[in-house]
This record gives C-alpha cells, structure tokens and sequence, in this order.
C-alpha cells in the first residue's frame, strides 16, 4: 500500500510542521467552546460537529428549558420519552466537551506502520467528503429523533381547532403549517424521525443478523447444508414480496412492530448470498485452516473467525439496507399498509397528504424531504463505507 | 361505500343442479361461448353502419366530439345487468349502453324509458302491472327489443340461482315463469302482492337480450364474455372497447329512438380509471380528462379557482356512519351509545373534513327523500355535558381516576374502532372520536384493517369487533330490514345486532304501505326509533362533488346518479380535441 | 452449455412448485372469501352460500389445492374471479404493458447509469464525481410513488398551466382516447408521450443503483495491471478506458440486468398507480384486496418464473461476456 503523503486534507493537516504547537494551545479554548480548536487546524468534519452539536444541544437547554427542567423533576410524572431525550441531552453535551478537551490535548500523530485495516479504512472514510457528510446527517437525525420531546413546538398527535386551524400555511405558529387535523407538521416530522429511524435500524438489524448468520453457516458447512440453506434464499427471492407483505398484514392487525418485523424478514437473502460467497472464500485460507487444526469448535470459528471478517460488506450492505427499508416503509403508506395513524411516520404523511399537493404542498413535502435526506445520507455513508472498506477502492 | 366495492362472484366448477337449465322457449339457439364476440361483432359493425347513414348529422356544432369521464375504480362486473353489483357498473348500464322499462325524473317520479305506458290494475292494491314496449328500440345488432327481452330478463333476475345482486327487490313480486306473461310481442304483464314502492325495481332493472344469452345456464352467467368483452346493449351508447383496469370506450348510437332524444351529442364517451387521486386532479386541470368523479372535499378549492373548471355538488344516497356491536357488555346499553352520539361533534367534522360539503345524517333516510323528516335534524347535537350524564346514570363512572370510566365490575369503557385502509374519510372519523370522545372519559383504540378481513369480521359469526366506521348506499326504496330486523339478526349485515320489538313491527309494516302519504307518519315514528336506539352513530351524507371542464355543455347530476343525462351532454365544436376538430370539417 | 440450461430449468420446477404451494395456502390463510366482499344486503345468505358451493369455496382446502394444482400441472390458471374471465387472458391483456413500461425503463437506466458510473469512476472523488453521486442518490432516495407525483406536477401541470412550456406531457394512461383517429405515425408519437414520465420515473431510481454499481467495478479494473500496461504503452487514455477497462467492468453489471427483471415486475406497482398505468404490480394488489385467488395466483407464479428466468439470463450473460467461465 503506497503511503499516502500530501493532499490538503485534513488528516495529513496535522502532519505538517506546527499543527502540533496549534493543537496544545487548543485545550483552554475548547472548554469554552469544544470544536473550536479542530476547526483552528483545519479538521472541519470533525471539529463543526462537535461545535455543532455543543452549540445546538445548548441551545436546546437555553430556549427549552421548561421542559427540560419537567424531565429532571421526579415527581414532574415526566414520561419516559421525556427521560430519553434528558439523557441524551446531557450525554450529548458531555461527550462533545470531553472528546474536544482530550482530543485538543493530545498529540496528533500519524503511525503508518502496524495500523489495522480498520484504522486505514477510516482515514480513507474521513477523506471523502460527501460521506462525512452523510455521517454528521445522520448523527443530527439521532439527536433529533431522541431529543423529539425537547424539540417540537407542540403535542405531534394532538386535534387543534378543525374550524379555523385546518390546513394552515406554514407561518411563525406553525413553521412548517398544519395538517388536515390541524396538527403541527413540523412536531410531526420531528417525532417522525424516531419511527423511520426506528423502523430502519431494527428491520436491518433483525435482516442482517440472520442473514449473516445463515450465510456463515451455509459457507462454512457446505455440502446438504449448503444446497438447503441456498433453495431457501432463492424460495425467498422468488417469492412475491408485496404479496407477502399485503397478506401478512391482512392476516394480522397493522402495527407497527408488524412492519418491523415483516420488513425484517424478508430482506434478509442478499446479505446471506454475500456472507456465504465471503465465507466460502475465507474457508480455504490458512488462519481458518489453522483453527479447525487446533481443534477449535465449529461455532467458535464462525463466530470468532469466520463473522468478524464478513464484517466490512455486511456494515457497507446493512447501512444501505436501512435507507432502504425507511423508503419501502413510505412505500407500503402509499398502499395503506404502512405505519397506522395517529403515530406520525415520515411514508404515512408522505402518503397521507399526497392528494392535496396542490392545495396544501407542505403536508407532503416536508416530510418527503426528510426521508429524501435521510435516506442519502445513509447512502452517501454506505458508499463511503464501501469505498473504504474494500482496499481495491481506496484511492 | 360499501356497495360500490361488492361484487358478486359465481362458481367456476358448475355443480350439477345449476347446469343446463335455460331459457331457451323455442327461440333462436345460443350462440357459442368461445365464438361469442367473434360472431356479434359483425352484426354491430353492419347495423350501426346502416344507421349511421340514414340518421346522418346534420348540425356538427352540438354533435361530435369525445367526453372523457374518469374515477379512482374500474367498472369490474362490466355491462351484464345480471350478475353486476358496482354503483358505477349500474349507472353506466342504465343511462349508457341498457336501458330499463321506467325511470326517475328529478323529483323522482317514474317515467317512461323503454316502456311507452304502464297500467296498474288498482292502485290502491296491485296485484298486477301491464307495460307496453316502445316499438322503436333495437339492440346494437340490430335485432328489435321486445316482450320476450323483458320477460327473460325478468325470470333471470327472479331465479335465486342467478345470485341477482338486488334480489330483494322481487320479494313481493311473483318470481320465474309464473310472474310474468307475455301478452304480445310489446306487451308484458308481470304480478305481485301489494307493497311499497312496488314500481321501483323497474328503474333499477335494465333489459338484457334475450336473443344473446338465453342458452347461456344462468350460473355460468357472470364468466360469459358478454359482460366485458362485447357487451350488446340497446341504450344510447354502443360499446366499442374495453382495456382491463384502463378504460371502457362506447360511441353514439344513431339509432336510439327520435321520440327519445335521437342520438346522443357527442360521438364518444371514455370512461377512464386511474386509481390516484393526485394524479386525476392534474389530469382535470390539464385538460386530459373532461370530469373527475368524486374528488376529496379537500381537492375542491383547486377545482373552483380554476377558471375552466366547474364544480357539480348533487345531494347522495350514501351514508357513513358507526355501527355499534350490541352484543358486547360496554355497547348493549342504548344510553352509552347515545352518548357516544352525543360525545361526538358531527357538525364540526361535516364542516372540517367535508368543507360543509354534505348534512349530518341520524339515520338512513336521505334528505332529498320523501320519508325524510326534517325536524330530526338537529335533534342530537354535540352536547359532552349531556353524554357524561347519560354514562354515569348508565353506571360507568371513572372510580379510579384515570380518566376512562369504569362500571361497577370495574371493567373501563373501551373499544375498538375499525376502519378500512385506504379511506382518509373513516380514517379522520375514527380519530376524531378517539380524540372526542376521550375528553368524556371513553378509550377509543382505532384499528385499521385491510378491507376483506374487516368485512369477514363484521358478518362472520364471530362478529370480532366492537365498533366500525362503514357506510352503506341506499335505494330509493328505503329498505332497512336486513340491518335492524330481529329476525336477521343471524345474517351477515346485521352488525349492531339489537334487538327490538318496536322496530320490527315498524320495519315489516314499512315495506306493505303502498300509499307514501300513509307512510310518513311511520317513517317518522322509525326515525323517532332510530335516535332512541342508536344502533349506529349516523355520520353524514356527503354531497356528491365533481370536477367538471367548462367544455362540457348540458350536464346534470343529481340524486339519480352522474351519468343521468349523457346523452345531452355536448362539447362547443371549437372545444373539442384537435383530431375531432379536423374530423368535424 | 445446453445441458446446463436444462438442468437449470428442469431444477427450477420444484421451485416455482414450492412457492406455488407456499403462496396457495399464504393467501387462503387471510381471513375473508370473495362472496364475503360481495357486501349487499339484498343478497340472501343462502344464495351467498350456493355461490361459495359453485365455486369449490366449500372444500378443505387439501381439496382445493390438489384441484388447483392439478389443473396448474396441466397449463391451466384458472378463472378470475373479478375479471370475469380465464386468468391466461388477463395476464395476456396486463402483461404487455407491464413488459413495454419496464423495458423501456430498463434500456434508459442502464443507458444513463452506466454512462454516469464510467464518469465517477474516471474521476473519483473529484467534484464531479460526487456531485454525479450526489444527484443520482437524491432520486434513488426518494420514495418511487412521490417521485412520480413530481413529475407529473412539474412535467404535466406547471409545464402546461402555469410555464407554458412547449412540450408537457400527459399525466396519466398509455394512449389518448382518441388514439383510434390517428394515423401510424401519430400513434407511435402519441404512445411515445404517454410513456415518457412513467419510464423516467422508473428509470432514475433504477439509474443510480446500476451507477453505483458501474463505478465500483470500473474502479477494480482500472486498478489492474492489464489497463496499467496499457496506459504505460501509452495509448490514449479515452481509449484505455473505453476498449480496455469497460469491456471487463460491465461483466458484472451486466448480469445486473438479469436480476433486474423481477425487481421491475413487481417494483413498479407504485408508478403503475400514480400513472393510471394498467400492469401486473396494480393486478396482484388488487387480486389480493378482492380475494380473487386465481389471479393472485397466476400473476404469483409467472413473478416466480421470471425469477428464475432472470437469474438464468444472468448467469448465461455472464458466460457469454466472460470467456473464463464455463457452464458444464
């Protein structure tokens, strides 16, 4: 691997002569004012978002402090959303400040030598742009998804006034205007942010985990197993997936663990294809050769083995996966089999308001965007991750 | 509605009682399945091309051109009078392509269509009605509507094998041979017991051809391709196409009666599905559609600031409403459900989420009808004082301050409230009450469900719900038996399930009075009955809207349907279609 | 190579077989029968009932499968129950439009995304790289159905009414209605405007993936020490890239294509929707809300078959494109 020397980006910044003495005065400003010093030597992803986050999560407390204040009361009946938010908050805050005081205290130094693939992987990450990029978007959407209750300007599922509040234009009342219930949008596409989210995160979370391990085990034992665990994913495969979807959700009652579950479950047969083809080509190589020689058994080698180094693709496939799922949850709103009223998912208001896009555009927009930008960054984070990963990629 | 999404389905395996009865009394042989359309088709084609010339057009500034007339469903059961159930399916047989004996004015009064005259012979007390056929009606094909159409037509949908959607209409009719005699080839005399309203089936009731179907074993009906693939009318649009899930195509008729209005205006009419309503309010705006049926409440500003648009409101008579299952503990008492009505504000949701568009019902009768009574309008308004009242003197009160009301037990007064996906209206009824009706201490859990699991819900015996947001479309012959009557209370569409002495007398007498104005009174006392019992909170009758291009001339919609008079509808030469604009010169 | 594609398709059978099965018992299992859905309360119970009996509704269903299944074997899908005629028919009058939609879709993305996957891979991480990757990922993301309506507002509406612009397109269907008037040539223009918003739509989310996937091959093969001979020689770098690198790196996008097939038969339900588009994605939604079991069926089964078509397709294309594979 040639040395990647020069470029005015901003690991190699440091590198040169005097970042050093500019990264040791840092430690007394960043308590002030975390990010700030990372910024002064020119590592910018790094450096505005902690600022960022710092300055916004302050900003929070400040303006919201009522609220806040109701969460840190114990007898205040603060419920459990508001709790999550006032830890999040306050963790957000000390970890911004803590990673800038150490980090502005620390020597920078580049070791080029002995550096896992991991380490190279992330310089190479932290050099693309848009991906980083797409990693301070999606560190955004948590806090916002988790400090929801501090955030938004009213009760997202509370009726209004249906005379006179009714589809409201967006205004200094209401931001982002009101819907067909009179309801904020903008404190709906705040707490939308945790559905999607969440609905994301758990359906890939559930897809990947069998998926990788099927594929392992399907790679690893070959032969019967092999040629089963195989007929199965291209059952899957074949099998109609909106058929499924639709029948399953006629069978049982919509829900929203429902969708996460049959999202989950059948989104699982690409990362066992691409588990298997990894495992089968690992199998042959001499340290996992070594392992079944000392006697190793047959789980401790797929698990301490065989899975830690399917990771890469299966992390690259996972964080497509979820923007993925997030646009097919707003896909199966559109057919009425989406996340069910009056809990506010991004796809059900998306797909809610789309027959009034004329007469009240901001009832789709808005929260079409948001799944529009959430949805990229985790693309632009996956193909980074991709890029990164795979030493035939990296520049 | 509900209606206009049933439909009717007919075996595939033909058991062996229904095979091989038909209708054939000597007349000409049935023409063969696969061949069917294959051999009508050139008799369609000769015959209108015939006509064409000798009732040629003289005066192109009203004739000509191509309405385009679009909406969310296709016409699934197509043109076959037999078998079809769709609101829409119904309209177009009988103002397009068939025609029935009588119809409705405006002010629904019948009139004469395909019949010229009837006689009763004793108005008080029929026992039998004489139609006389007008002699100037042809099929498409050219064979003449006569005596025998109407009778074959009326022992198939008599014949409980036939599964004819709107059986009940011939409960007091004397069904199959015996009910009806030919007298002579324009001539037909049909019997019955007295009862109310008895002349209506006839309008609803098109005509089908006797010459086409009658070998056809009435089960088998339903598959025949008649119905969708070259359906042979005699009304005043002859079909021309139909795409699956696209669109249906039919064009003038030059030989529809003189005496009748002659030939339709324009030279042809579209009917097209497209399933997004976004996308149909663009189609309207930019001119690809010419009526958009049925748009949201919500849409209607769009249609109204546009300059080339119209708006058509006609009052309907479809209702939505809550059916409350009766048969569960927390629902069986008439003073919770009253205060469900009471606890819900009707007038604010009419306005809200209809715009005004439409009146609050309190039960199945619709305004415009005679039977209706306007005093009961306002009898049951949104009044949360009153219905925490009646709930605590029906013992639930909330004993633990939680803020949902218990009964002695203990047990919380909650439900459920089903609805069907894909419906904003029901949805946004559903979580008004839940909203509602929680500030009265009641716990609504709305529940959505996919529409053929629900309907399986509401009439399978379990009857697995508690409440459900439906809606039901009515005849102009008000028949409410099946829903209330303690005698059904086993059969699928009695949901609420009450029970009820009263109303049972008042529902069998109902459907005997044959005198409107002797009914009234009864109508009245139902309606009376209906607020006390409260088996449904009654929603709203939303008036019908749609959008409409200024191009169009002469269209009226009201109570009778959308299609009522198409065939006066008519497009200026200078608005038609450029293609139809060089054909007109 | 014959042999294989035997062996392949006679392997095949027990698949589409097994979700045949599968799927049979799936969608029985959905509570709700179509007489059920015949909501009226004119119809008595016992003539719902005689209908249920005429239609084999009656049955276990063990029965109805063996009879299904048995009448399948032997080519024969069945009656629709909605449509009111065979499901062989149906599927023949919905297919083609299913099939002209999602072809043409499929020429312009991998057209238009394998174009913009050579650019990115050219100059990666420059700013027109990520400004490419950008842009093709901001369509990718968005939700099908809502792309469409865009278009539709910006290239149908606003484009007529409110820009007047000289081109705009119709908003909905596949031909005018009077279509039947015009001449050949008019016809094919007309066709032709009627299918340009629901293609692009299709295709600019298909675009992005086939881009995504175009760079990070072209990226592996630039690298190798074939294409660094190559430049070494000195020839042109336009010609290093386009007749040395290109040829290998769309092996793999080519099998794309293959699997490509299944995801546009079912994947474009949404555009068939907002477009008033007929075809088989809108079919089997409808089929399943209105209990119509033979189509749900029928439709399912030639998804199934396509499937496995365009895997075969894939690996076929593969052996074709890469002399180093063999199929025994």
């Amino acid at each position: 691997m040639p040395l990647p020397v020069g470029g005015g980006d901003a690991v190699t910044a440091v590198a040169f002569p005097g970042a050093r003495r500019r990264t040791r005065g840092g430690r007394l400003l960043s308590a002030v004012m975390p990010g700030a010093p990372q910024l002064l030597v020119g590592r910018f992803g790094a450096g505005l978002t902690a600022l960022l986050v710092w300055v916004g999560l302050l900003a929070v407390l400040v303006l919201r402090w009522d609220r806040v204040w109701a969460a840190v009361r114990v007898s205040s009946g603060a419920s459990l959303d508001d709790r999550v938010a006032l830890v999040t908050l306050v963790a957000g805050l000390a970890a911004a400040w803590v990673w800038s005081f150490r980090d502005a205290g620390k020597v920078q130094e580049l070791r080029w030598v002995g550096v896992s693939q991991w380490v190279l992987a992330g310089r190479a990450f932290s050099r693309n742009r848009l991906a980083v990029l797409g990693a301070v978007g999606i560190l955004i959407l948590y806090l916002v998804a988790l400090l929801a209750p501090f955030l938004s300007p009213y009760d997202p599922s509370a009726l209004g006034d249906l005379l006179t509040e009714r589809l409201v234009p967006p205004s200094t009342a209401h931001l982002l205007g009101t819907d067909h219930f009179a309801r904020d949008v903008l404190s709906r596409v705040l707490y939308g942010a945790r559905i999607s989210l969440s609905i994301g995160f758990v359906a890939i979370g559930i897809s990947v985990t069998i998926g990788t391990l099927l594929g392992a085990v399907a790679g690893f034992f070959g032969s019967w197993v092999d040629t089963v665990l195989m007929r199965i994913v291209d059952m899957v495969i074949a099998f109609p997936q909106l058929v499924l979807l639709i029948t399953v959700i006629a069978l049982f009652q919509p829900s929203i663990f429902l969708i996460i579950a049959v999202l989950g479950l059948t989104q699982w047969t690409g990362t066992t294809r691409l588990v298997r083809g990894e495992v089968l080509s690992l199998r042959e190589r001499e340290f996992i050769q070594a392992a079944g020689a000392l006697g190793f058994s047959r789980a401790r080698i797929i698990f301490f083995h065989l899975v830690p180094n399917v990771l890469g693709p299966v992390i690259v496939a996972a964080t497509l996966g979820i923007g993925n799922t997030i646009v097919l949850e707003a896909s199966l709103s559109f057919l009425g089999l989406g996340v069910q009223p009056p809990t506010p998912s991004w796809g059900t208001m998306v797909a809610d308001g789309r027959s009034l896009m004329l007469q009240a555009w901001w009832l789709s927009t808005f929260p079409g965007l948001a799944i529009v930008f959430t949805v990229l960054a985790f693309n632009l984070v996956g193909d980074g991750l991709r890029d990164a990963l795979d030493p035939r990629l990296r520049r | 509605m509900m209606t206009t999404r049933a439909r009717i389905v007919l075996g595939l395996t033909v058991v062996a009682a229904a095979c091989g009865r038909d209708y054939a009394d000597g007349g000409a042989a049935a023409v063969g399945v696969e061949t069917f359309c294959a051999d009508v088709a050139p008799h369609v084609d000769a015959f209108m091309a015939r006509m064409e010339q000798e009732h040629s057009v003289t005066d192109s500034a009203r004739y000509g051109g191509t309405v385009v007339v679009a909406s969310i469903g296709d016409m699934v059961d197509g043109m076959n009078h037999f078998v079809s159930s769709d609101y829409t399916a119904s309209q177009n047989q009988q103002f397009v392509n068939l025609m029935s004996l009588i119809r409705y004015d405006a002010s629904i009064q019948p009139q004469p269509y395909l019949a010229e005259s009837w006689e009763v012979d004793d108005p008080t007390h029929p026992s039998t009605i004489t139609f006389h056929l007008r002699r100037d009606v042809y099929w498409h094909d050219g064979v003449r509507t006569d005596a025998n159409d109407v009778a074959f037509t009326y022992r198939v949908v008599t014949d409980p094998e036939t599964a004819y959607p709107n059986a009940a209409f011939w409960d007091h009719y004397v069904g199959g041979a015996e009910g009806i005699e030919v007298v002579d080839s324009f001539t037909v005399r049909v019997r019955l017991s007295p009862h109310a309203e008895y002349l209506d089936p006839w309008t609803g009731v098109s005509i089908m051809p006797r010459h086409l179907l009658e070998g056809v074993p009435v089960s088998q009906l339903k598959q025949h391709p008649y119905g969708t693939q070259c359906p042979v009318g005699n009304g005043p649009f002859v079909f021309v196409e139909h795409r699956p899930q696209e669109s249906w195509t039919f064009k003038t008729n030059p030989a529809f009666p003189t005496d009748l209005g002659g030939r339709p205006y324009v030279d042809r009419y579209v009917y097209r599905v497209i399933p997004e309503q976004a996308t149909l309010l663009t189609d309207l705006l930019t001119e690809n559609i010419d009526v958009y049926l049925a748009p949201r409440a919500d849409q209607v500003p769009e249609i109204i600031r546009s300059e080339d648009l119209d708006l058509l409101r006609s009052v309907s008579r479809s209702y939505t409403l809550v059916a409350w299952n009766a048969r569960r503990p927390q629902l069986a008492d008439a003073r919770v459900r009253r205060a469900m009505t009471l606890g819900t504000n009707r007038h604010e949701i009419v306005e809200a989420q209809l715009r005004g568009y439409g009146v609050v019902a309190n039960s199945g009768v619709p305004p415009f009808h005679w039977a209706y009574d306007p005093t009961l309008a306002d009898s049951v308004r949104y009044d949360p004082a009153e219905a925490r009242r009646l709930l605590e003197e029906a013992g639930w009160i909330d004993r633990d301050g939680d803020g949902v009301r218990e009964n002695a037990e203990g047990a919380p007064l909650a439900f459920t409230l089903k609805y069907n996906q894909g419906n904003q209206y029901r949805q946004d009824i559903a979580e008004i009450m839940q909203a509602q009706l929680g500030q009265i201490g009641v716990k609504v859990q709305p529940q959505v469900m996919e529409f053929g699991t629900m309907i399986a819900q509401l009439s399978g015996e379990e009857r697995d719900f508690d409440a459900t947001v439906v809606g039901w479309v009515t005849e102009f012959k008000l028949d409410d038996v099946d829903l209330f009557h303690s005698s059904r209370i086993d059969q699928p569409y009695a949901f609420s399930g009450t029970r009820n002495a009263q109303m049972d007398r008042l529902l069998d007498t109902l459907q005997l009075v044959v005198d409107r104005q002797a009914a009234i009174p009864l109508w009245k006392e139902y309606q009376q009955l209906l607020l006390r019992e409260q088996p449904y909170t009654y929603f709203y009758f939303p008036e019908r809207l749609n959008g409409i291009n200024k191009r169009v001339r002469g269209v009226t919609m009201d109570a009778r349907g959308e299609w009522v008079n198409i065939k006066d509808w008519w497009i200026p030469r200078d608005k038609r279609r450029a293609v139809q604009r060089a054909a007109a010169r | 190579m014959t042999r294989y594609l035997i062996r392949r398709t006679v392997l095949a059978i027990p698949l589409v077989l097994g979700i045949a099965t599968l799927l049979f018992f799936v969608i029985n299992l959905a509570p709700g029968d179509p007489t059920q859905l015949m909501i009226n309360p004119s119809m008595r119970a016992e003539v719902v009932e005689q209908m249920r009996a005429n239609f084999g509704l009656d049955q276990s269903l063990p029965v109805r499968y063996t009879k299904w299944l048995t009448a399948f074997v032997r080519g024969d899908l069945g009656y629709s129950y909605s449509y009111n005629q065979p499901v062989s028919q149906v599927i023949a009058q919905i297919l083609p439009n299913t099939l002209l939609l999602s072809g043409a879709a499929l020429v312009v993305a991998f057209v238009v995304g394998v174009l913009i996957g050579i650019v990115q891979a050219v100059r990666q991480y420059s700013l027109l790289d990520q400004a490419l990757s950008f842009v093709a990922l901001f369509f990718y993301s968005m939700p099908s159905f809502w792309l469409a309506l865009m278009m539709i507002l910006v290239f149908a509406l606003f484009a007529r009414n409110v820009w007047d612009w000289p081109i705009y397109f119709p908003p909905s269907g596949t031909r005018s209605v009077d279509f039947a008037q015009l001449g050949t040539w008019d016809q094919i223009v007309d066709r032709a405007r009627y299918m340009v918003l629901p293609v692009t739509s299709l295709a600019l989310v298909l675009a992005a993936g086939i881009a995504r996937y175009t760079r990070s091959s072209m990226l592996e093969v630039v690298r190798q020490d074939y294409v660094r001979t190559a430049r070494a020689k000195g020839l042109r770098e336009r010609t290093v890239i386009l007749k040395h690198a290109l040829r290998n790196a769309l092996i793999p996008v080519i099998t794309l294509f293959g699997l490509y097939l299944p995801v546009l038969f079912s994947g474009t339900v949404f555009i068939e929707y907002v477009f008033g588009w007929p075809g088989m994605g809108k079919t089997i939604i409808d089929a399943i809300s209105l209990r119509d079991y033979p189509v749900v069926m029928g439709t399912s089964v030639i998804f199934a078959c396509m499937v496995v078509v365009g895997n075969l397709i894939a690996d076929v294309l593969y052996a074709v494109v890469d002399p180093r594979i063999r199929y025994e």
